[in-house]
């Protein structure tokens, strides 16, 4: 079975982030790229699968993003993956999740998969979009939100997370799947798995390899960002002394009824 | 765009409310852009979906009540969307953001060659054009972006921020033809956990306790009982975690969970920077502490000062009669 891992290159989760009030974009300096935290729990369904399959299995992580990305895509070989191919090319700035998911869809296709295992989202996006987009446009059932993986012949079965329970599903490969944060615990990358990396094979691919026949990138792209807006500081609130819990109580609903959230 | 559709996630003929903000505003975006507004309603139970739904100002309701349906995930619904979407002509399709709403209106966007965007608070027309305001970067920035280059956009809208307005509009029933497809991806069962647990990332609401609750206790009664009435989940500072009072996967802060609520509420939480980073890009956060003079009174929309163990249960009870 070929399972690709699609991951995405985000800033560090835990670093300050902030908004140039003149420029208006994120201020990247002495922010590392990491990759994205929900994406190593694909990972590491894929490579528990590899190990339940056994021979024949492989994982393949693929990512878009800059050449620069290398050594982040590096650590998901580390974790265990086989090998990576990277999508690289200036003509992909300025994609939306459009673009992004035809890309990488065509790409995909050309690598060639059984199964592939995305994330719910990533955290700088937090978009959650791209897992369907990407198995319509790649044809093939997608099964999301799964918190429970299994794969038996050419069947994939799962338990898909919904707001109130689980749904059991199943289809045939090839498939694509999106795991949530419940499905695991991503393993850390061995010294051994380290020093292996480092002779994994990272293949560079182009937009002139695909032949897509719509553009992607800033022109292509079906959503625009005509305006960023930096919203206010979060200053202090309302500082209320509740003498009883009752009038503590009715402090809140009469707020949280202000607000829109009862 | 002209006509604008919304898409009923509904469970067994009960629409979500969040489906019911979205007719509402389908209809006063269509208003503005010159078209009809639909709903479209797909499973067993849509035909009393669509009864509930002549209670709000949509024109027309397209309905395919198929109970076989439901034995398959997503691609029933993007097939109805996509009959009347083509049927319609250029136009914008709504679609909650949650776990089904997202994944149907995905799906969608590609099958429409169609932009997407994502987790909308608001909806902006102009002219012909229609324009999203979304916060990103966890509530960081706020970004607003238009369409361009497609017939066809769709938009999740987030929950609670858009109003349902029970107004009856013409309400025409619509039958949807159905696509006579086999679909790809069976569910085999549902099942509906009582004690399902939400995880603090996913989920809208989270009550938060910290060191003040003195005990593993309170996480396990008056913050649980507070987070399931307001269909949220239960978290802690890792002060609570460290002290062995509640388990690792409800930490928020540096070394827990990063999260984007739409509403936090932190119990016996002082708001330390380490657990500040965690938390601060929720859309509302409402403390309870005994101590007026935390640091997270400097962050907080609201810190009530009293007594959480009085308050908590009371507003418990309070929020379940403000929901009867």
């Amino acid at each position: 079975m070929k399972i690709v891992v699609t991951v995405k290159l985000v800033p560090d989760t835990s670093a300050d982030k902030r908004i140039d009030p003149a420029t208006k974009r994120l201020v990247r300096g002495g922010v590392e790229t990491v990759l994205n935290p929900f994406d190593e729990y694909a990972i590491e369904a894929a490579l528990q699968l590899k190990e339940k399959l056994g021979e024949g299995t492989t994982v393949t992580i693929f990512t878009m993003a800059p050449e620069t990305g290398k050594e982040v895509v590096r650590k998901a070989l580390a974790m265990g993956a086989d090998d990576a191919v990277m999508l690289s090319d200036a003509g992909l700035a300025g994609s939306d999740i459009w673009g992004t998911s035809y890309a990488m869809a065509a790409a995909l296709k050309k690598i060639g998969f059984d199964l592939v295992i995305t994330g719910t989202q990533s955290t700088d996006a937090i978009t959650g979009d791209v897992p369907g987009m990407l198995a319509e446009y790649l044809g093939v059932p997608g099964l999301t939100y799964l918190r429970k993986l299994e794969v038996d012949g050419d069947k994939v079965r799962g338990q898909r997370e919904t707001e109130t329970g689980f749904q059991t599903v199943s289809a045939a490969t090839p498939a694509l799947v999106s795991v949530t944060k419940s499905i695991n615990e991503p393993r850390y990358p061995s010294l051994k798995g380290i020093m292996g990396a480092k002779k994994k094979t990272i293949v560079m691919m182009t937009l002139a390899e695909l032949g897509l026949t719509k553009a992607v990138g800033s022109d292509g792209a079906k959503t625009e960002l005509t305006d960023l807006a930096t919203p206010p500081v979060r200053g202090k609130g309302q500082v209320v002394t509740a003498a009883d819990g009752t009038e503590g109580a009715r402090i809140i609903v009469d707020f949280l009824k202000e607000k829109k959230l009862l | 765009m002209h006509d604008v559709i919304a898409f009923i996630e509904h469970t067994a003929g009960q629409p979500r409310r969040v489906s019911l903000e979205a007719a509402t505003k389908a209809k006063e975006l269509a208003s503005k852009l010159g078209g009809k507004a639909h709903a479209v309603i797909v499973g067993g139970g849509a035909s009393a979906a669509a009864e509930i739904l002549k209670g709000y100002p949509v024109d027309q309701i397209h309905v395919l009540d198929d109970a076989a349906l439901d034995g398959f995930l997503i691609d029933p619904s993007v097939d109805a969307l996509e009959s009347v979407a083509k049927a319609a002509g250029p136009a914008l399709v709504l679609v909650p953001n949650t776990m089904t709403g997202r994944d149907v209106g995905s799906r969608l966007a590609a099958r429409l060659d169609a932009g997407m965007n994502a987790d909308a608070t608001d909806i902006v027309v102009n002219g012909t054009n229609v324009a999203c305001v979304s916060p990103k970067l966890g509530g960081l920035t706020i970004t607003t972006c238009a369409f361009k280059n497609s017939e066809y956009g769709v938009v999740a809208i987030r929950p609670n921020v858009f109003t349902a307005q029970a107004q009856a509009g013409a309400g025409e029933i619509v039958a949807i033809a159905p696509s006579g497809k086999s679909y790809a991806i069976v569910v085999e069962e549902t099942v509906n956990e009582a004690a399902a647990e939400l995880g603090v990332e996913e989920a809208s609401v989270v009550v938060s306790g910290g060191r003040g609750l003195g005990g593993p206790e309170p996480f396990k009664t008056i913050l649980k009982d507070l987070a399931d009435e307001l269909g949220g989940a239960v978290g802690a500072s890792r002060a609570a975690v460290d002290a062995g009072w509640i388990s690792h996967g409800h930490q928020v802060g540096q070394t827990g969970k990063t999260i984007s609520p739409n509403l936090y509420i932190a119990v016996g939480i002082s708001g330390a920077i380490q657990h500040k980073v965690g938390m601060r890009t929720a859309s509302t956060i409402v403390a309870i502490n005994k101590d007026g003079g935390v640091p997270i009174a400097d962050f907080a929309d609201l810190l009530v000062v009293g007594d959480a163990f009085a308050i908590v249960p009371e507003l418990t009870r309070a929020v379940r009669s403000a929901k009867a």
